[in-house]
């Protein structure tokens, strides 16, 4: 296969991954449950009032408002294209660092950063790139933050759902 | 083309896309998750244009930078202070 569309392929996957990764740890720390700050609380209203949905809204004001485990994902990639596994774990002390900043009392940024240091490690071993993992990662935000909100809030509703409330 | 910069053209391209929705977005809080997907991908670049260890720092810095400034506007425009202030 042509090498560029073999990376093509591969930012792809990483997009699917990466995806995996920050929405699993998001409803495992309850991130749909409300607004952590009055910003995140009022940006979910507003998307339920342009036919989302509540949880879902909330769910995204969370991630704009402080940085979580989409965040900890990309700069875990980052960390690891840069400087690999001791790399992920300086990005992980600056996301534990942003969400002091940001007034976050939650560990979703950190564990989500680990993690993804553990994956983004490991698919390297397999012939990935980091730097696939970064686009992928920004692709897989994309999917959530800016196509729809209307049916992005409805889908994490709906796995919020299925986790159980 | 090397993996480098295919992330940096998908990253560059989802960037250009993000602040065109946030432009054409008339709701100011509905704004912030474009804007969201704009820093996301602003700090991906900067990440694979500066390949140091040094780079890691600037892209967090960045990134919680405009997190911090997010959850500023977003607080202020929602006409409250934050809860656990």
């Amino acid at each position: 296969m042509d090498i560029s569309l073999l990376a093509f392929a591969h930012i792809l996957v990483a997009a699917a991954v990466c995806w995996l990764n920050f929405i699993v740890i998001d409803l495992i720390f309850r991130l749909p449950a409300g607004g952590g700050v009055v910003g995140a609380t009022a940006i979910g209203q507003h998307i339920k009032e342009r036919g989302g949905s509540l949880h879902g809204g909330y769910m995204m004001g969370n991630i704009v408002s402080s940085p979580d485990a989409s965040a900890g994902t990309l700069l875990a990639s980052c960390g690891v294209f840069i400087a690999g596994i001791p790399g992920g774990l300086l990005a992980t002390l600056l996301v534990y660092i942003g969400n002091r900043i940001c007034h976050d009392p939650g560990y979703a940024g950190t564990t989500g950063c680990v993690t993804a240091t553990c994956i983004v490690y490991g698919f390297t071993l397999l012939g990935f790139s980091p730097a696939e993992f970064i686009a992928g990662m920004v692709i897989a935000i994309m999917t959530i933050q800016g196509i729809s909100h209307r049916h992005s809030s409805r889908l994490l509703s709906w796995l919020w759902k299925v986790r159980g409330g | 083309m090397t993996p480098q910069e295919a992330a940096v053209m998908v990253c560059a391209a989802i960037a250009v896309y993000a602040a065109i929705r946030v432009a054409l977005e008339p709701d100011t809080l509905r704004k912030l998750p474009f804007l969201n997907v704009l820093s996301f991908a602003i700090t991906g670049v900067i990440a694979l244009v500066l390949p140091h260890p040094l780079g890691i720092v600037a892209a967090a810095a960045y990134f919680v930078g405009s997190t911090l400034e997010s959850n500023a506007i977003a607080s202020t425009y929602a006409g409250g202070l934050d809860r656990r202030e």
